[in-house]
């Protein structure tokens, strides 16, 4: 799928992946990909400023961690986060509906 | 140059702010080492395909970017603008109901009264019309991820007039309280300079807020927009700042009249100041419409 086609939804998206739990940028990306069977694969480097972007909304929150003797920045979903994601997931609910029943 | 490096001179010339470039970096760099760093060995189109455009990415997140900071810098500075306006009150009241107000000519010099109450009469207009546009803008543009390189000027303009009208009444308020030294209580006196310094150090704090990002270099193009997007019943006035300027003086001094008239409960004195309301005004108008986005 075209990274354009995805630009509306990144932040939809990367808040549905968090919600399974904490997450670093590349798990989040390969979390992306496999959850969509490959069609979302997105330019990664994309991933970054979105994951940014969310969190000076205060959608998610980051620290530090170091694994495997590397250190990485994990990110976590907010109680806002979670506000905002089910409300992307009602949006999206609707929308889909919509089309389905225009496109059926 | 690897595309880490490439990416890295682009955050450069977009002005975005060195610890934020270096966590972004970082962030990148743990990618990579993930995905085993094949796919920036180098700049060419394979690391371009994986990760995208440097030039793109830098471009989006310093847009970003410079809009958070422009509405961060704006709240900030509405809420120490806020603070100020608590310490103008406070002080004001508890002199007026325990103490009593002297005399502009009781203290040691009117060079230092006159100079004091002014600032305290005319600086909140102006941080109250430059701190509340900025905060307002902010609020109705809350939603939106990027903002216009004239956009994210004007409310920083605003924001930044705010805070100086604000720094000037606290200012007069300092130099009111030392003025009046001997005539009114030392509690008083403890007490408003104690609220006058602590107003200015979060006005200070909050300029601090507001040159965050300065520096970026915003490449999102469009109108900043006016006074009259801000606030569509005054649409009419848009083209006609004259009438806006006297309409806003007629307002504000006849306001100001019928207060004073009912206060001091004479209408010679209400209508002086009134007047002096409404040249203020005028004066403000005449200076600062452009930079509060009143005027062209």
């Amino acid at each position: 799928m075209r990274a354009e086609a995805l630009k509306g939804h990144l932040d939809g998206l990367i808040l549905a992946t968090l919600a399974n739990g904490p997450a670093h940028g590349y798990a989040i990306a390969q979390l992306l990909r496999d959850r969509s069977d490959g069609a979302f694969d997105l330019p990664e480097g994309t991933l970054y400023p979105a994951l940014h972007r969310l969190e000076r909304a205060g959608l998610v929150t980051s620290a530090w961690s170091t694994q495997a003797g590397r250190r990485r920045r994990t990110y976590n979903l907010t109680r806002s986060g979670g506000g905002a994601l089910r409300e992307r997931r009602h949006e999206w609910q609707q929308f889909a509906s919509a089309v389905e029943a225009v496109l059926a | 140059m690897s595309w880490l490096g490439d990416f890295e001179a682009e955050l450069s010339a977009r002005g975005v702010r060195p610890a934020v470039r270096a966590r972004l970096l970082a962030e990148l760099a743990d990618h990579i080492a993930c995905d085993g760093g094949a796919a920036a060995a180098d700049a060419g189109t394979s690391a371009c395909a994986r990760l995208g455009v440097p030039r793109e990415i830098a471009r989006q997140y310093a847009d970003e970017l410079a809009a958070d900071d422009a509405r961060h810098g704006a709240f900030a500075a509405f809420a120490a603008l806020s603070c100020a306006a608590v310490a103008l009150v406070v002080s004001q009241i508890t002199l007026g109901r325990f103490v009593g107000y002297p005399g502009f000519d009781h203290g040691f010099s009117v060079a230092l009264s006159l100079p004091a109450i002014f600032a305290m009469v005319v600086g909140p207009q102006v941080a109250l019309i430059g701190g509340t546009l900025a905060a307002w803008r902010a609020i109705r543009r809350r939603r939106a991820t990027v903002l216009a390189g004239a956009e994210i000027a004007l409310v920083r303009r605003r924001a930044r007039v705010g805070l100086a009208a604000g720094v000037v009444t606290m200012s007069g308020l300092l130099l009111y309280t030392a003025d009046f030294i001997g005539v009114v209580p030392a509690w008083w006196t403890a007490l408003s300079g104690g609220l006058g310094v602590a107003a200015i150090a979060a006005l200070l704090a909050a300029r601090r807020t507001l040159g965050q990002g300065a520096q970026t270099v915003v490449f999102a193009s469009g109108p900043s927009g006016d006074l009259f997007d801000d606030i569509p019943p005054l649409r009419r006035l848009r083209g006609h700042p004259l009438a806006l300027c006297l309409s806003g003086a007629l307002a504000s001094g006849t306001a100001v009249t019928l207060a004073e008239w009912h206060a001091e409960h004479s209408l010679a004195e209400g209508l002086q100041r009134g007047i002096f309301e409404a040249v203020a005004l005028t004066v403000g108008f005449a200076l600062l419409g452009r930079a509060v986005g009143a005027r062209r």
